[in-house]
């Protein structure tokens, strides 16, 4: 499939679309439905609602955004130096998966899956137990900064090679969202490459998704038209991280 | 008040048969030999396994994580999980729940939704012999078959230091003043102490040798010392502590009993417990104390559940008596290769607590799995992270953070990256207070979810 009838289709489904063999290419030996989906392909949007370009991030500024479902967060963050390139991961199962690496100007713009692959820590509207430590600082969960950590038991991972384990009880990297810059300098999210843990998520965390979302599906309904990116502090009213 | 023709010819037929069973004696005793054999040989109600059995002894921290990631490492596998409690009480955070910091439904959680969750099954049951050699597992329900056998069935009390096989004073110490280390009633007995205490001394112990979590005697000194402070009862907690010191975040506990607790701690390091009258409620150490108490929870030793020792594959360890006889590695019996034994039953001088019981059982599960499905695997070292309460309202927390690596040359297992955050004032303290709540809730969904 050409890459412009691929995203023609993608803007318009509201549905999960179909894996497409053009972005399955290059992450992934085998079409694994498991390690890789693609979703709604949806454009970044800051506070105000205008599509999001990466001259209003700062550097080292954990951002948030919900996708690919309108409650499953997601970090934003520019790195303050180029992120490595196609890095070899591999999930807990031992299968392995290629991360292409950053995307924007000088490739220092990453997405994960900002719930924890280690017992699903996440930040909510109430509290984030994650986020990003700028380089210059330090956290108890590892000795540099330039991380994400996951404070709830310590985990960190690398956000310059596709949030790699560097530390704690996690034992598969953060998942990765795919992004992409069009012609006009705005970011789009389009699929999710790595072990998410959506399903887990959502049976977790019933009641806590209900007391945000109203009700479950809500909380599981495919973000579609554009997902508002936030600073962490913004997102989460309390950042706990140490 | 008379009895119609009616009662009389009921009662005479019971009577009638009540004196046919009294008239036949020896018969009764031929009966219920019978009775007992037949149940012995009885299988349990369970169906037949669709692959390699695995028996998982014991649901606590360690045996649930075994028993859910055997199953997703290896799916063919068929998981039993036996327990004999119905219900999952956590001794992590239940000193908050000793002084209603947290409500108790906090700490249960549901084995029936762990094992329809993970595809595993649970069986309600005590397990009270093993025969290894035709692989049976013995239990009060039945007997259950396995290929690999894994125990998991945490710690008992050893109090033979304090009673020299006195048998009531063990019976009193263990029903009158319980030591809180293993969940269950013990936990609502020592909670009402607390909610009903008066004044005067209220005795906690910390024991000798590698004790189950080691922090967690200090942690409820001072949110007991906290819960007196704030509810101006007139009595302090005396710890007394067999170790010279502290054991481990020392700075944090330190600072806590001097600053916060000043009046309400008496911390008596270096002291062991040379007697102790129930009668008179005293206790003398062998530093010449004499302690009168109003109140009291007494942690004697602990020693490896008492079942390894009963299926021959325990030992005494550097710590404690009878642990479990296993390669530190794989966790493999070196009695018998089908058993394991992880969690707090290991010998290994890492720290009893649920978080390396917790990260062992993963390893354990990958261990066994890979035996099954014929797969390499790498040993990795167990997790200890570990918060630690000091005062509640908001909850201020210390922490300690590390994992194990082996000295070949000593041939022991030492700390590694190591690290500890022991200050409990302002901001940081609180964060780690609320890391506390957010690290169990991980755990909780880690097994049962
Ligand atoms: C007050 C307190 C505070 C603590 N605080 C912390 C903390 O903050 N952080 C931390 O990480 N750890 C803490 N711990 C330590 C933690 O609870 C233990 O280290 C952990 O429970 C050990 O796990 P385990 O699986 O080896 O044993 P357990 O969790 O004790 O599990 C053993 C299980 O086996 C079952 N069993 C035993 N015998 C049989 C049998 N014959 N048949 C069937 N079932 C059987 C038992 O019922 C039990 O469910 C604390 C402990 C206490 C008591
Ligand atoms: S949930 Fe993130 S480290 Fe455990």
């Amino acid at each position: 499939m050409e890459r412009r009838s691929f995203f023609k289709i993608c803007a318009k489904g509201t549905l999960l679309v179909a894996i497409s063999p053009f972005l399955i290419e290059g992450y992934l030996k085998a079409d694994d439905g498991r390690l890789f989906k693609s979703f709604n392909r949806v454009k970044l949007l800051d506070c105000y609602g205008n599509p999001l370009k990466e001259e209003i991030l700062q550097e080292e500024v954990t951002y948030v955004f919900n996708y690919p479902y309108a409650s499953t967060p997601c970090f934003l963050i520019k790195l303050s130096e180029p992120a490595a390139k196609e890095i070899k991961l591999r999930d807990e199962e031992g299968s392995e998966y290629i991360w292409k690496g950053g995307v924007g100007k000088d490739k220092k713009v990453v997405a994960y899956s900002a719930i924890c692959p280690h017992q699903l820590a996440h930040p909510n509207p109430n509290e984030s137990f994650l986020g990003y430590i700028p380089k210059e600082k330090k956290s108890m969960a590892y000795k540099e900064g330039g991380v994400i950590v996951c404070a709830s038991h310590l985990s960190a991972f690398d956000p310059k090679t596709g949030a790699k384990v560097l530390a704690g009880p996690a034992k598969e990297p953060m998942a990765s969202i795919i992004l992409d810059v069009d012609e006009e300098g705005v970011f789009w999210a389009s699929a999710v490459l790595g072990p998410a843990k959506f399903f887990d998520y959502f049976k977790s965390f019933k009641p806590e998704l209900k007391e945000f979302y109203k009700n479950i599906r809500k909380a599981k309904k495919l973000v579609s038209l554009g997902a508002v990116v936030k600073p962490l502090d913004v997102y989460s009213k309390e950042v706990v991280i140490y | 008040m008379a009895l119609s023709r009616r009662d009389l010819l009921k009662i005479s037929a019971i009577l009638a048969a009540t004196s046919s069973f009294g008239s036949e004696s020896s018969k009764k005793d031929v009966d219920i030999k019978k009775s007992i054999s037949s149940y012995r040989v009885q299988n349990a109600p369970l169906p037949k396994p669709k692959g390699p059995r695995v028996v998982v002894v014991g649901g606590g921290w360690s045996g649930l994580a075994v028993a859910k990631y055997l199953k997703k490492f290896s799916p063919k596998t068929d998981v039993v999980l036996i327990e004999k409690r119905s219900v999952f009480v956590s001794c992590p955070l239940s000193n908050l729940w000793l002084v209603d910091l947290i409500d108790l439904q906090f700490l249960t959680h549901d084995y029936l939704q762990a094992a329809q969750n993970n595809e595993y099954i649970y069986f309600n049951a005590t397990v009270y012999d093993i025969d290894r050699v035709s692989k049976k597992v013995y239990t009060n329900e039945g007997i259950v078959s396995y290929d690999y056998l894994v125990l998991a069935p945490g710690i008992d009390y050893d109090y033979e230091e304090w009673t020299n096989g006195n048998m009531e004073l063990e019976t009193k110490l263990k029903s009158l003043y319980p030591a809180g280390f293993i969940p269950g009633s013990e936990h609502f007995t020592l909670k009402r102490k607390i909610e009903e205490f008066e004044e005067g001394n209220f005795v906690l112990t910390v024991p000798g040798g590698n004790y189950r979590c080691l922090p967690a005697p200090y942690e409820r000194a001072s949110l007991i010392a906290w819960y007196m402070k704030k509810e101006g009862i007139k009595g302090k907690v005396v710890l007394i502590d067999e170790n010279p010191d502290i054991t481990i975040k020392k700075d944090g506990f330190n600072s806590a009993f001097n600053e916060l607790y000043k009046d309400y701690i008496e911390y008596l390091p270096g002291s062991k417990i040379t007697d102790i009258d129930l009668d008179k409620k005293r206790v003398v150490t062998d530093m010449g104390d004499e302690i009168d108490f109003s109140d009291a929870s007494f942690y004697p030793r602990i020693r490896g559940a008492k079942l390894l020792e009963i299926v021959g594959v325990a030992k005494d360890s550097a710590f404690n008596k009878k642990e479990a006889d296993i390669d530190p590695f794989t966790y493999q019996s070196k009695a018998d290769p089908y058993i394991y034994c992880t969690g707090d039953v290991r010998p290994m001088g890492f720290s009893k607590s649920g978080n390396t019981a917790n990260s062992e059982g993963h390893l354990v599960a990958k261990i066994i799995a890979s035996v099954i499905e014929g797969k390499e695997f790498k040993w990795d070292s167990p997790i200890t992270v570990c918060y630690s309460a000091v005062s509640g309202d908001p909850i201020r927390a210390i922490s300690v953070n590390a994992k194990y690596a082996y000295d070949k040359k000593k041939k022991v297992f030492t700390f590694k990256d190591a690290s500890t955050m022991e200050n409990w004032k302002g901001k940081q303290g609180i964060m780690s207070g609320k890391g506390l709540l957010e690290w169990a809730k991980g755990m909780y969904r880690d097994m049962f979810m």
